[in-house]
């Protein structure tokens, strides 16, 4: 409870700090707009409902890329953690794959594609697919040998010994790499809509710096930054969820 | 003769480490065998090879004529370690021997209680491996590798965990389900005075190989109270100049 109080106590030292640096400098609303005008915009913003269909598209192609990323992602580690000749074979090109910056292929896409969601998800999905992948290959690779020895007793088939040991066993590691692909979503999907979105909050960050309006493009990171808390925090408390029968015990 | 037979099995662990060399041993349907031996005699490695866990290098193993070349259903095997599955309760993990084969029915869940019951867990059913001490995590894998009522029962030194009170407990209960179901067992330990109280015929091992046997003539059923009795201190220490000699 301590710690908590603390962090909220930081937050609001450091609000007040921009706030009264603001006021006695007098700086310029264009180069550093103080916490209060910021949140006046915010609030404009949602009030008027001008800021939402934007956070929901945001949101939306977010959930879309992680979704098809992650599942990928989870499906190919399957396969490629299931058969060694197939991962010695293809590893080099996944590896060379997340060695190109995916934001790089943006104008790519939006010559194939054109601008709008179908490119902004794509590139989310590129960028969630890796670490699940990776995740997922680790999980279902590093199973106690004698549980595979008892499965192997149990006279266990190859499915059965993937579905009832190697996924339930990786599934920490699985959903730690899920963690890091959220995150990494929603970057993905922010940056990827400077290049290649004409609405959502990475399009309206570009049009605010196109009219100079500093305050706008604080709260648009002020929601950004909201978007991305609340999805990790999901994901923590699915997390929890799925692992719960893993956690008996462990205290927590 | 012999419902499990090994004959001149050796084991070599890549590249070139003999861990088991030339073992014959054969146990009728029914008998209780113990294999006793220092730390790293090889006496895990034997019995993996008994299960068909583990490909001989040379010999075979036959359990009713049939050679061994793979784990068989027919076979319960307690690992060293009680490798219980985090995720699964108690009852859960007594039952994954039934539920990879089907849904488990009303009939084997009560099995499952009686086993649970039986190495006294009976309330402890519905909790997760890590809510448990280490020896009742390995009195759910006894009653896990008995859910199935296997014919052979392999077990690798099942009882170290446990204090000498549940331990003699649970030998007591064991001899009893062996021999009403007339298991074959091969059951290694550490302790000469488990071997002794629980086997038919004891075999000492050391550096791979079978050095000497001991047929250990006590009634049957075995009385808690025959371990003070002056014939059962001198097998006791028969197994012990064995193992020395070894
Ligand atoms: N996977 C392995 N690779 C190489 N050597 C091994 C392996 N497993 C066991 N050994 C070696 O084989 C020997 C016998 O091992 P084993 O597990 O059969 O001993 P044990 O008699 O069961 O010992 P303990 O009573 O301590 O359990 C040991 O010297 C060990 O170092
Ligand atoms: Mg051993």
């Amino acid at each position: 409870m301590g710690a908590r109080l603390w962090t909220y106590g930081l937050l609001a030292a450091f609000l007040g700090a921009w706030e009264a640096g603001c006021r006695i400098t007098d700086i310029s609303e264009l180069i550093l707009p103080a916490p209060s005008v910021v949140l006046t915009t915010l609030w404009h913003g949602l009030s008027t409902g001008y800021l939402l269909p934007h956070i929901w598209l945001t949101g939306a192609e977010m959930l879309l890329g992680l979704a098809a990323g992650c599942g990928i992602g989870f499906v190919c580690g399957i396969v490629l953690g299931e058969t060694a000749f197939l991962r010695r074979v293809l590893y080099p090109y996944i590896i060379a794959s997340q060695v190109v910056p995916k934001l790089a292929l943006v104008p790519l896409f939006i010559l194939w594609f054109g601008f709008g969601m179908t490119s902004t998800v794509i590139i989310t999905a590129l960028i969630c697919f890796f670490p699940l992948l990776e995740n997922t290959m680790t999980g279902i690779a590093h199973i106690d040998p004698q549980k595979r020895e008892l499965f192997r007793m149990l006279g266990a088939t190859r499915m059965q010994t993937l579905f009832r040991l190697k996924i339930p066993s990786g599934l920490p590691v699985i959903l730690a790499g899920l963690r890091v692909a959220v995150v990494l979503a929603l970057v993905g999907a922010v940056v990827a809509e400077f290049i290649a979105g004409r609405e959502g909050l990475g399009a309206m960050i570009i049009a605010s710096q196109g009219m100079m309006d500093s305050p706008q493009m604080f709260a648009l990171l002020v929601v950004i930054t909201a978007l991305g808390m609340l999805f990790y925090q999901a994901t923590l408390l699915a997390e929890r969820w799925v692992l719960r029968r893993h956690m008996k015990g462990t205290g927590q | 003769m012999g419902f499990l037979r090994i004959d001149g099995a050796s084991y070599t662990y890549p590249p070139d480490e003999t861990v088991v060399n030339g073992v014959d041993w054969a146990i009728d349907q029914g008998a209780f065998h113990c294999l006793v031996g220092r730390s790293g005699c090889g006496k895990t490695t034997l019995l993996k090879l008994a299960a068909g866990l583990l490909p001989p290098s040379r010999g075979a193993v036959h359990i009713q004529d049939a050679p061994v070349t793979e784990p068989s259903p027919q076979v319960g095997f307690v690992f060293q370690n009680p490798t219980l599955l985090d995720w699964l309760t108690a009852m859960e993990n007594v039952l994954l021997p039934v539920s990879l084969k089907r849904r488990p029915r009303v009939a084997d869940r009560g099995r499952a209680a009686e086993l649970l019951a039986l190495v006294g867990l009976a309330e402890y059913a519905g909790r997760h491996p890590r809510e448990l001490s280490g020896g009742q995590q390995s009195r759910v894998a006894i009653a896990r590798a008995l859910v199935n009522e296997p014919l052979v029962l392999l077990m690798d030194e099942p009882f170290a965990a446990l204090d000498a009170i549940t331990r003699e407990e649970l030998q007591a209960d064991l001899l009893r389900l062996c021999a009403s179901r007339r298991t074959t067992v091969l059951f290694v330990t550490h302790d000469i005075a488990e071997a002794v109280y629980l086997a038919d015929r004891v075999a000492v091992m050391a550096e791979g190989r079978v050095r000497d046997t001991l047929d250990i003539d006590l009634a049957r059923p075995r009385a808690p109270d025959l371990r003070y009795s002056p014939r059962f201190n001198e097998l006791c220490r028969a197994a012990r100049q064995a193992m020395d000699a070894a």
